[in-house]
C-alpha cells in the first residue's frame, strides 16, 4: 500500500507541476528564446547569444508571436525546421521514456530498500 | 627549451617510480613484509617533487613565452599579463592533466604522512591503489598528451588563450576544484583497501571523514569558483546553466555529500559498510567518467579543449579497469553486517541520513541521466537532442520540497532511537504559518501559486529550523553551519529567481529607455588599446525615484585570438545586484543592452561558502558529539 502512495504522491506533483506550467506561460520573446539551443554556439541559448543566428530566431519568434501562436507552436515549428536539437525541454515521448522513468525508478527502488532495512527488521523484533 | 626537457625528464622519472612503488608493493605482499619506513617515504617525496619539478617547469616554460613547447605555442601569447601565462599553464589540456597528477602524487604523500596510527597492511595497500591510478596517468601523460612537445622550427609568436579564460577567478578555480574533484581518488583508493583489509569500522570511517571533508571543501569552493566566474564572465546573468561539464562536477559533489552522511552512520553505529563501499568507489568513478566525457570530446559544451579520440579511448580503457577491479574486490571482500546491533530503528538519525541518501542519489541520477542521455540516444538512433533547465526544474523542484521538509525534521533525531513525538503540532503550525508566508510573497508574481508556495514554505520552514539549531547546538556546530548555509541558499536561489528583471533593448549613444521604475541612459562610449586588446566601455546611467548610478559595461576585442568579449558591470549590494552587460552588434555603433536587477545574488555566493565552512569547521574540531 506504501508504494501506491508514493506513486500516488510523486505523480500528483508532476500533473500539479505540469499544468502550472502551462498556465504561467507568458508569452514574450526572452522567456522562449532561453528554452532554445543557439545552433552555431557552444553550450549557449538563443537568448544568450547574440549570433545572426539568435538574433533572426528572436525575430522569428517576434513576428510569430504577434500573429498571435502559442509558445507550443512556435516550439513545434522550430523542431520542423531544426530539429528536437533546439529545444532544451526533450520531449515526453517512445524515445526518451527512459530519460524521465529512469530517475524515478531508482527513487522508487531506493525507497524498497530503505523500507526493507528500517521495517522489516523492525518487525523481526 | 632546457626547461621543456627538465619537465619531460622528471615526468619520466616520477613515472619510473611509480612503477618501482608498484613493483615493490606486490613484492613486499608476496613476502609478507611489510613496512613504511623513512626510505619508503622519502621515495614518495622524490615521486612528488620529480612532478612538482615537471609542473613548475611548464609554467616557467608559459612565463618566458618559451614557443618551442607546443602546448605553451598553442595556448600563450606574448602580449598576455604575466597573471594569465601563468594560469594559461592549467587552463589546456595537457597542463590540466600535469595539475591532475600532481593532486594525485600530493594526496598519497600526505596520505602517507598522516596516516601513521592506521594498520600498516591498510596504508600499504592504499599506496599500491593510488600508485596503481598514478601509474595510469603518467602513462595517459607521456603518450597521448605530453606537455612538453617541441616544436622546430621554433614560432615567433603564440596562439593565444581564449580571453573567457583569462579572468582571476578562473585562474585558481581549476586548482581549487582539482584538489577536490582528483582529491576524491585517496577516498577511493582507501576504501578499496581498507574493503581488502577487512577494517571497515568505526575506526576508519572516522579517519576517512577527514579526508573526505577536506576533499568536499575543495569541491565545493571549486564549483563555486566556476559558478562566479560564469555570472559575470559569460554575461548571461546566472550562475549554473546546467551545461554538461557543470554537471560533471555536481554528480561527484552530491556522491560526497551521500558519502560524508553515511560515513556518520558507519562511525557512530558501525553500519552500512557496504553502502559506503558502494559510494566512496562511485565518487571517483564519477570523477574519471567526467574526465572522460570532457576530454573526449563527445560533449558539447564550453569547457571543451581541443579533442582527441584516442585520448577518449584511453580514459575509457583505463576507467573500465579501475571499475571492474574495484567489482571484482567489492564483491569479494565484502563483509555482511548481520549482527546483533544492526538494527536501525525507524525514527532514529539512521533512517534520516538514509533518507538522505536516498534523495541525494535521486538528485544524482537526474543530473546523470540528463548529462548522458543525448549521448546513447545520438549513438543508437543518431538524433540530437537537448537537455537543459526546463527538464532539471521538472524533475528536481518536486522533489526537492519532501527534501527539505526531511533536512528540517531529521537531524533533530537521536541515534539509535527516538521517538514520533518530534513532529508535534508546534511544527506543523510553524509550516502552516511558513506556507501562508509563502503565499503572500508569491501571490502577485507571474510564478505557478500552489507549487511555489510549497516550495517556498518549506524553504522558509526548513530556513527558520536551521537558524534555531545554529544558536542551540553547540555541539554539533560545524553540521548547523552547512545546514543553515544550505537552507540560505535555497531560499536565494528561490528569491533569486521570483524577484529578478530584465531589460533589454538595442541601443545608440545618448539614447534613453524606461523601463518599470527605472531609466537606462547610454551617456557615451570611450575606446581604449590595451597591450593585448581593444576596449570600448560604455558609460550607462541609472536612474530611478530615489538614486542614479553610473555603470560601466565593456566590449574587448581581443587580437590574438581575435575573440570578442562583453564584461558586464555589476553593483552588488546587500539586496540585490544590479547587473548591465552590452553586445556589438553591427559596426561600433549599436549595442545590445541588457540590464538586470538580481536580488539576493551574494546570499548565494555566501551561503554557498557557509556550507563549505561548516566543513572546514568539522576538520578542525577535535571532539564532536
Amino acid at each position: 500500500m506504501k508504494i501506491f502512495k508514493i506513486f500516488f504522491f510523486i505523480f500528483c506533483f508532476f500533473y500539479i507541476f505540469n499544468i502550472t506550467s502551462h498556465v504561467q506561460a507568458n508569452q514574450d520573446v526572452d522567456k522562449i528564446s532561453k528554452n532554445l539551443r543557439c545552433l552555431i554556439c557552444q553550450g549557449q541559448s538563443v537568448y544568450d547569444s547574440q549570433s545572426d543566428f539568435a538574433l533572426t530566431i528572436k525575430m522569428l519568434i517576434k513576428n510569430k508571436l504577434q500573429e498571435g501562436e502559442s509558445e507550443d507552436e512556435i516550439y513545434d515549428y522550430l523542431k520542423t525546421l531544426y530539429g528536437e536539437w533546439i529545444v532544451y525541454d526533450p520531449e515526453f515521448n517512445k524515445k526518451n521514456l527512459l530519460l524521465w522513468v529512469f530517475p524515478l525508478i531508482l527513487f522508487i527502488f531506493g525507497g524498497l530498500l530503505i523500507y526493507k532495512k528500517v521495517f522489516i527488521n523492525e518487525h523481526r523484533k | 627549451m632546457i626547461a621543456s626537457k627538465l619537465g619531460y625528464y622528471s615526468l619520466l622519472l616520477g613515472f619510473a617510480i611509480s612503477s618501482f612503488l608498484l613493483f615493490y608493493s606486490l613484492n613486499s605482499f608476496k613476502k609478507k613484509k611489510l613496512s613504511i619506513g623513512s626510505n619508503l617515504v622519502s621515495v614518495m617525496s622524490i615521486q612528488l617533487f620529480s612532478v612538482f619539478l615537471s609542473f613548475v617547469s611548464l609554467i616557467y616554460c608559459f612565463l618566458i613565452s618559451d614557443f618551442s613547447n607546443e602546448t605553451v605555442y598553442n595556448n600563450s601569447h606574448t602580449t598576455k599579463p604575466i597573471f594569465y601565462k601563468i594560469s594559461g599553464s592549467w587552463g589546456n589540456h595537457e597542463g590540466s592533466l600535469l595539475l591532475w597528477l600532481l593532486v594525485l602524487t600530493l594526496f598519497i604523500f600526505l596520505f602517507v604522512i598522516f596516516s601513521k596510527k592506521q594498520p600498516i597492511k591498510y596504508r600499504f595497500l592504499t599506496i599500491f591503489f593510488q600508485q596503481l591510478i598514478i601509474t595510469g596517468f603518467f602513462l595517459f601523460l607521456i603518450l597521448t598528451s605530453n606537455p612538453f612537445n617541441l616544436l622546430l622550427p621554433v614560432p615567433k609568436e603564440g596562439l593565444g588563450l581564449n580571453p573567457i579564460l583569462q579572468d582571476p577567478a578562473l585562474a585558481i578555480h581549476p586548482p581549487i576544484l582539482y584538489l577536490g574533484y582528483v582529491g576524491t581518488s585517496i577516498i577511493f583508493s582507501a576504501s578499496l583497501s581498507s574493503l581488502v583489509n577487512k577494517n571497515v569500522n568505526s575506526d576508519w570511517a572516522k579517519h576517512v571523514k577527514k579526508w573526505t571533508l577536506l576533499t568536499w571543501v575543495f569541491l565545493t569552493i571549486g564549483i563555486l569558483l566556476g559558478s562566479i566566474w560564469a555570472y559575470y564572465e559569460l554575461g548571461w546573468g546566472g550562475f549554473w546553466f546546467w551545461d554538461p561539464v557543470e554537471n560533471v562536477s555536481l554528480i561527484p559533489w552530491l556522491c560526497l555529500t551521500a558519502l560524508l552522511h553515511t560515513l556518520t552512520v558507519l562511525e557512530k553505529r558501525n553500519l552500512l559498510k557496504s553502502w559506503t563501499m558502494i559510494l566512496s568507489i562511485a565518487t571517483f568513478t564519477f570523477s574519471m567518467s567526467g574526465t572522460f566525457l570532457v576530454r573526449s570530446g563527445i560533449l558539447n559544451s564550453v569547457h571543451t579543449f581541443a579533442n582527441d579520440p584516442e585520448r577518449g579511448i584511453f580514459i575509457l580503457t583505463f576507467l573500465f579497469i579501475l571499475v571492474f577491479l574495484s567489482v571484482i574486490l567489492f564483491f569479494s571482500y565484502q563483509e555482511n553486517d548481520k549482527n546483533a546491533q544492526n538494527q536501525i530503528h525507524v525514527f532514529s538519525r539512521e533512517t534520516s541520513i538514509l533518507v538522505n541518501n536516498w534523495f541525494m542519489m535521486y538528485f544524482l541520477s537526474v543530473v546523470l541521466i540528463g548529462t548522458i542521455y543525448p549521448i546513447f540516444i545520438e549513438v543508437l538512433i543518431n538524433e540530437k537532442i537537448s537537455i537543459g533547465p526546463p527538464f532539471y526544474n521538472k524533475l528536481l523542484i518536486p522533489f526537492l520540497i519532501p527534501f527539505l521538509i526531511f533536512m528540517s525534521i531529521g537531524p533533530n533525531f537521536r541515534w539509535i532511537k527516538d521517538n514520533f513525538k518530534k513532529i508535534n503540532y508546534l511544527r506543523i503550525f510553524l509550516f502552516i504559518i511558513c506556507l501562508s508566508l509563502s503565499y503572500f510573497i508569491i501571490k502577485d508574481t507571474s510564478l505557478s501559486i500552489l507549487i511555489s508556495t510549497i516550495f517556498g514554505g518549506s524553504a522558509i520552514y526548513l530556513f527558520l529550523t536551521t537558524v534555531k539549531d545554529l544558536f542551540r547546538k553547540k555541539l554539533l556546530i560545524a553540521q548547523s553551519i552547512s545546514h543553515f548555509g544550505f537552507s540560505l541558499f535555497i531560499l536565494s536561489i528561490l528569491f533569486n529567481s521570483i524577484f529578478s528583471n530584465e531589460f533589454s533593448a538595442n541601443m545608440k549613444i545618448g539614447e534613453e529607455f524606461k523601463y518599470k521604475n527605472e531609466s537606462i541612459k547610454f551617456l557615451n562610449l570611450k575606446t581604449f588599446e590595451k597591450d593585448n586588446y581593444k576596449s570600448l566601455v560604455a558609460n550607462f546611467e541609472i536612474v530611478n525615484s530615489n538614486s542614479s548610478v553610473s555603470m560601466f559595461p565593456e566590449v574587448r576585442i581581443y587580437n590574438e585570438p581575435n575573440i570578442l568579449t562583453s564584461e558586464a558591470d555589476i553593483i552588488t549590494s546587500v539586496f540585490a545586484d544590479k547587473f548591465i552587460v552590452m553586445n556589438l552588434i553591427k559596426g561600433e555603433e549599436i549595442f545590445n543592452v541588457r540590464y538586470q536587477t538580481k536580488p539576493f545574488m551574494i546570499w548565494i555566493w555566501m551561503s554557498t561558502i557557509l556550507i563549505a565552512l561548516g566543513g572546514l569547521v568539522s576538520l578542525f574540531k577535535k571532539k564532536y558529539e
